[in-house]
């Protein structure tokens, strides 16, 4: 019978959780590049929100700090300083994996070695316009490739068991935090209709919730399953409750309530996993205004946090 | 004089095949060769650590692109000459922690193991398996101008550089794809394979699935990519010292997500004194508590034994051919470097009346650390060497500085000589077993001797090659017969059906016992 390291677990995990960070950031910053090339009006749409993706204290200090479109892009994208920047979230990924080079499938190791090599060469230039799209695009290929291999080539282990939590649990908190990202949207648009008095508020509207939508993948799938006009409500319920679809955070917890049952002592992780649920299901879907939505999301991840540490002590804090 | 080429520059009859696809080529094409080798080391994550690197411990490895070739009739000498050479020296440890009747027998002096370093009297009284207690050893050989080859020196504590030459296959059989096809060239690949088998026989008797684990420093250690390397291709477990623990039953348990699992094999990548706190050093954080108790206790095998080392001491090293002689009434097949003992008053006198002229080593450093080598040195380090030497006459030896033998390299400036050693790895167990071939080391700036990875050398992949070259047009009128093509691909070097006429020819890899 195989058996699998703690300290191994750990890392297998953390380098699952930082590619899909890596991942999900590009698939937020492709969308919202999407949605502010389209709607090019800077008092409405500044990239100032994007910035909420990395937490909401980032958020304050980025917010504090310059605000322009390069900033927030360095920030998010090749910022060292930053751990949420996708060239963190990717060097943390290897580092880990790099100890885990005897369980992981070689070919896996290998798209690693090409996602790190291709974000160092290229992040800098990636905040520009011009290079942004492709780069993007090319990291989340990679980590698709890298997922891909995994699920085609890896034995059912308890290795490959734990980079799947790993990558449930970064999504899941993920997801939380695009809605983040809306109701921060949500409040700058507010704050600069109160100053200018505009009343396009209805447009704009449709407009950001469908790049919220397209930020997670999930405006086809979406579509197909509520008919009629996109508005905030469906969205967020959308997004936090179809667990058909695999990016809402109930799919990702159903997933993650699979997969503990095929370690050892789950019944050791299902209480903060029950808990967790509950914040979901608790979470009052009617909160598209800006404040009640960012708190109900802080909310969640913290709950998420709390599993997380739950599978962090079953599997090495408290072994033996 | 070169590996590759004869004095006169033409290619020696083994290279042949390899410098005509060079020369056919061209410096431009095999640059472009090189290039994509080193591509493929990044991407495949080939790598090594140096210490003084700073935050970059991660270092691409440094291969170059023309292999070093022997003819397998030769390395087929070689290998016998290794393998009789370990057996002595598994003898020779055996008998010094056991009844030390070469001691008695008035061949091996006493005071040298009561001066030794790497002695562990607490392995008194053990035999362990096979009474072999040293498993896996990378020996240094060299060639001197004169073309013959000498043992350089013994490492068998915890020596590093097998998956390298692997890896170099790997890459090699890329870029030369072609000559892989029309040569019988060694494979590598079974290296792996007898590590484990050779491990997985040192379990304590009557358990028939062993857990094998490679027990290493950390990510820090610049072997790392060797220690993952080797855990991954057995399908070992990989663990450091804090994985393990050894409980009142006097058995190694590693930390699963599950709990606790019994190890029975522990291949250590980590240098004796830090194995086991309750024994050597007591604020090591790398070893295990209980481990060497564990050990004596037959509760888990160990390779290489504790204390192994004796005998990797370049003091005793000038011992060698003796110990070949007591032990298995043979002369030896390979020879020592002549080493001048400066323990003994007439050979110190010798060494420093001309150290100009010689090599000095350190008894007990390895990776090149604390070499002098006379004819490059200053006035003040050889001065400084001098006074060491009467400070600790069995501290050092000396040896004549030897002319090693050059391979062509890509350079800079094009195709050079660059000196070069060669290191292959030898298992010993109830068999025994030896690489075809090794890691050839090579020091890239011009002239230098020192072929280290941790001081700037590089390396390269080593052909044992057998039987003729097939010349080209002689397979491709095999292949057009069967596959009764129309000509017109002429050139075609990779056609399938060649290659298939090829690998009926091939023989089973020698060098396994």
């Amino acid at each position: 019978m195989t058996v699998l390291l703690a300290r191994t677990a750990d890392r297998l995990y953390w380098g699952a959780r930082y590619l899909e960070r890596a991942e999900d950031t590009a698939r937020v910053v492709r969308a919202y590049n999407d949605l502010v090339v389209d709607y090019d009006s800077p008092e409405m749409l500044s990239w100032e929100p994007l910035a909420a993706l990395a937490g909401s204290d980032r958020y304050v200090e980025i917010a504090e700090g310059s605000t322009g479109e390069r900033e927030v892009l360095a920030f998010m994208l090749s910022d060292r300083s930053s751990p949420s920047s996708i060239l963190s979230a990717v060097t943390a990924a290897r580092s880990n994996l790099r100890t885990t080079r005897e369980v992981l499938p070689r070919e896996a190791w290998q798209t690693m070695n090409q996602l790190s090599q291709y974000v160092d060469a290229t992040c800098a230039g990636a905040v520009e316009r011009q290079l942004r799209e492709r780069f993007l695009q090319r990291v989340i290929e990679f980590s698709r490739r890298l997922d891909g291999t995994t699920e085609s080539t890896m034995t059912r282990s308890q290795a490959y068991h734990v980079m799947r939590l790993g990558r449930l649990i970064e999504r899941a908190d993920m997801t939380t935090r695009v809605l983040g990202v809306a109701a921060a949207s949500i409040l700058a648009t507010e704050a600069a209709q109160r100053q200018a008095d505009v009343r396009e508020h209805l447009v704009i509207d449709e407009v950001r919730w469908m790049s919220i939508l397209r930020s997670i993948s999930a405006l086809q799938m979406y579509q197909q399953a509520v008919r009629g006009p996109i508005d905030g409500l469906t969205v967020v319920q959308f997004l936090l409750s179809y667990s058909a679809f695999p990016r809402s955070v109930q799919g990702c917890f159903d997933e993650i309530r699979g997969v503990v049952y095929l370690l050892p002592n789950a019944e050791r992780i299902e209480p903060s996993l029950d808990a967790a649920e509950r914040m979901l299901v608790a979470s009052n879907p009617d909160v598209t205004a800006g404040a009640g939505l960012d708190q109900s999301m802080e909310h969640l991840q913290a709950a998420i946090a709390e599993l997380a540490d739950a599978i962090h002590d079953t599997y090495v804090g408290s072994v033996l | 004089m070169d590996e590759l080429l004869t004095e006169n520059g033409e290619p020696r009859a083994v290279a042949g095949a390899l410098m005509r696809l060079i020369s056919r080529i061209g410096e431009k094409e095999l640059r472009e060769r090189q290039r994509i080798a080193e591509l493929d080391i990044l991407s495949m994550g080939i790598t090594f650590t140096v210490y003084t690197d700073g935050e970059n411990i991660d270092r691409a490895w440094p291969f170059d692109i023309v292999p070093r070739v022997i003819a397998g009739k030769e390395w087929d000498l070689i290998s016998l000459g290794l393998q009789q050479r370990l057996w002595a020296i598994n003898h020779f440890i055996n008998d010094l922690y056991n009844d030390q009747k070469i001691i008695a027998d008035g061949v091996f002096p006493a005071e040298l193991l009561e001066a030794s370093v790497n002695y562990r009297p607490w392995c008194r009284g053990i035999t362990p398996k096979f009474g072999v207690w040293a498993h896996i050893s990378g020996t240094d050989l060299v060639r001197d101008d004169d073309g013959q080859m000498y043992v350089l020196e013994d490492n068998l504590r915890v020596p590093s550089g097998v998956s390298y030459v692997i890896e170099n296959r790997g890459v090699a059989k890329r870029a030369f794809g072609e000559l892989f096809e029309r040569q019988r060239i060694r494979p590598v690949d079974g290296y792996t394979g007898e590590l484990n088998r050779l491990l997985t026989s040192l379990a304590p008797d009557g358990i028939t699935e062993p857990r094998v684990a490679v027990l290493t420093p950390g990510i820090f250690n610049s072997a790392y990519f060797e220690h993952s390397f080797l855990a991954e291709r057995m399908g070992a477990d990989l663990v450091e010292g804090a994985d393990l623990f050894v409980d009142d039953d006097d058995c190694v348990y590693m930390k699963t997500i599950h709990g606790a699992e019994r190890v029975h094999v522990i291949y250590r990548r980590i240098d004796d004194m830090f194995l086991d706190p309750e024994v050597f050093l007591p604020d090591s954080m790398l070893g295990v508590p209980g481990l060497m108790r564990a050990w004596r206790a037959g509760n888990v095998g160990m390779a290489n034994a504790p204390g192994a080392g004796v005998a990797d001491d370049k003091v005793v090293y000038a011992w060698v051919p003796d110990i070949i002689r007591y032990y298995l009434g043979e002369e030896p097949l390979l020879a020592n470097v002549p080493t001048y003992r400066t323990m003994y008053d007439d050979e110190r006198k010798f060494v420093l009346d001309n150290i100009g002229d010689l090599v000095i080593k350190p008894a007990n450093e390895s990776g090149g650390y604390g070499i002098v080598i006379g004819s490059h040195a200053t006035k003040e380090q050889l001065d400084e060497a001098a006074a060491a030497i009467i400070a600790d006459p069995r501290g050092f030896v000396a040896q004549p500085i030897l002319s090693l033998s050059t391979v062509p390299t890509l350079v800079e400036d094009g195709l050079e000589p660059r000196h070069v050693d060669l290191r292959p790895f030898i298992l010993t167990g109830k068999y025994s077993y030896v690489t075809p071939g090794g890691l050839t080391r090579v020091a890239l700036p011009k002239g230098s001797l020192v072929v280290n990875s941790s001081q700037g050398g590089g390396s390269k992949d080593t052909w044992i090659i057998d039987g003729e070259y097939v010349p080209l047009s002689q397979s491709q009128s095999q292949s057009q017969s069967r596959s009764q093509k129309s000509g017109n691909d002429a050139g075609n070097d990779q056609s399938q059906s060649q290659s298939q006429s090829q690998s009926e020819q091939l023989t089973p890899p020698a060098g396994s016992q």
